[in-house]
């Protein structure tokens, strides 16, 4: 039996006004898989995204996630029109995302944060939420920190706090948006890791990322893009090793030195 | 100079600015709900992303930002019911009148304050599975509500000396009242300080609370 894809993307464009950010994508991720975004700065990376949880709409061609059209539906004469509100919730809720700026919400708590989801949104009791944030949170290293607000702490512990609350709404695939790229040299390392372990145990991951060691040891194939086009895509041994387009070497040996 | 002051005239008229400051309660309390209930609604349209939210919001702000406060309690009271037929009295026409105009600078207020909440906020909120009344009411108001407590304090103040002009209505709040005061004693320097007063001790514990508001969010972090 074939596996179906968790995400697929076909001929996807998208543009801001005149400027086209995303210029006819098309890939698919398997459920377990990790795949790495590489690229530039402005090529739109964050732009694809932010498609697939539909943060951003998109001009032309298809996202599906789990075999459901993202952000649209088909009318009875097959058109395309703007998926219900509900729907588009529906989907989110089973992506989880983690930000450069970890964006924690800053007037509730680590705990309270984590709990926000599933409390507000899968309308969970406080107490089972609270039970199986307190579990996450433990996981990720910040057992002691569950009645800290966000602002008394290190870049590091933030991102992994919002990597709890993006996994407390049991998500089937986490997009991550360069996690490392905002925090001090010395607190990289901490976010990798529970990223790492997450990858081992099975979690569909999507990661925008300048950490080429990451993309390299943990990721199962490497996508690099350039000009709101897919340059290339393959494994890392590929891409790192014996990249097809000039475009990837010239890439590589810019960030690598 | 020789001016002699007269406190005991006015102490003997108390009466007489207990029933205005009554007045001048209700006028701000309902000016108050009418202007926050309005422009919180007007201030998320003016947010939106949709023009047809967003343009009525926008054209009703500065109409009413634009124009003479006096001009909009007059026109409500003597043009309104001939437009709609509906007449209202003068303490509420004062209200409704007050309510409306304020509604505007805080609907700039409710704006403002959403402004200022990071984008960031709203994308971890929606990619949470929230909907936009769950992220307004959980994430983003409540953190905006606090930079909107000096502002929104400011108008409060505002709101309550601008029912002084319910007087143009013939609304008994303090200010008529004092008026008339003075047209049976012939003291107005007593009688105008007194009403200063009674305006700071009426307004100036809603200055204090704010600022141990502001003063609790920050030491909390
Ligand atoms: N909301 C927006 N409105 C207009 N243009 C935008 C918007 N967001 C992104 N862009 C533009 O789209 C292009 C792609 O941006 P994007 O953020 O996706 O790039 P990126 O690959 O993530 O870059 P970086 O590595 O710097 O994060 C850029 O030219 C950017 O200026
Ligand atoms: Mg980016």
């Amino acid at each position: 039996m074939i596996e179906k894809p968790i995400i697929r993307v076909e001929g996807l464009r998208k543009n801001f006004g005149k400027l086209e950010v995303l210029r006819g994508l098309g890939f698919e991720v398997k459920r377990g898989e990790v795949l790495a975004i590489i690229g530039p700065s402005g090529s739109g990376k964050s732009t694809l995204l932010r498609c697939l949880n539909f943060l951003e709409d998109y001009q032309a061609g298809e996202i599906h996630f789990e075999e459901q059209l993202v952000g649209y539906r088909r009318d009875a004469k097959g058109r395309l029109k703007p998926d219900t509100e509900s729907s588009i919730r529906r989907i989110r809720a089973r992506m989880g995302m983690v930000f450069q700026s970890f964006n924690l919400f800053p007037h509730k708590t680590v705990l309270e944060n984590v709990i926000e989801g599933p409390v507000i949104v899968r309308g969970e009791s406080r107490g089972a939420a609270e039970a199986r944030a307190r579990a996450l949170l433990e996981r990720v290293g910040l057992a002691d920190k569950v009645a800290t607000y966000p602002t008394k702490l290190s870049g590091g512990q933030q991102q992994r706090a919002a990597i709890a609350r993006a996994l407390a709404m049991q998500p089937a695939a986490m997009l991550f948006d360069e996690p490392t790229s905002a925090l001090d040299p010395e607190l990289v390392g901490e976010v990798l890791e529970v990223m790492q372990s997450l990858a081992a145990e099975g979690m569909t991951m999507v990661v925008v990322t300048h950490e080429m060691g990451f993309a390299r040891q943990v990721a199962d194939r490497v996508m690099m893009m350039d000009r709101g086009e897919i340059v290339e895509l393959g494994p890392p041994s590929q891409i790192f090793g014996a990249p097809e387009s000039p475009r990837t070497a010239e890439f590589l040996r810019r960030v690598l030195h | 100079m020789g001016y002699v002051w007269q406190w005991q005239m006015i102490w003997d008229y108390r009466q007489v600015f207990y029933r205005g400051v009554e007045v001048t309660a209700i006028l701000t309390f309902w000016a108050l709900l009418i202007g926050m209930a309005l422009g919180l609604v007007l201030g998320l349209m003016r947010s939106s992303r949709a023009a047809w939210l967003r343009v009525p919001a926008a054209v009703y702000i500065d109409v009413f930002r634009a124009t003479p406060i006096l001009v909009q309690l007059v026109w409500i009271y003597y043009a309104l019911p001939i437009l709609t037929g509906v007449q209202m009295g003068n303490i509420a026409s004062a209200s409704v009148g007050i309510g409306l105009h304020a509604a505007a600078y805080i609907a700039e207020i409710f704006r403002a304050g959403i402004a200022s909440i990071d984008r960031g906020q709203s994308d971890a909120a929606k990619s949470l599975g929230m909907s936009y009344g769950q992220a307004m009411r959980r994430i983003i108001l409540p953190q905006a509500v606090r930079r909107m407590v000096p502002p929104f304090i400011n108008e409060f103040a505002t709101l309550m000396k601008l029912t002084t002009l319910g007087s143009v209505l013939a609304v008994n709040e303090l200010l008529h009242e004092a008026e008339n005061l003075i047209n049976n004693t012939y003291r107005p320097l007593e009688t105008y300080t007194v009403v200063a007063i009674v305006f700071g001790l009426l307004i100036y514990p809603f200055i204090w609370l704010s600022q141990r508001l502001e003063q609790h969010w920050k030491t909390r972090g």
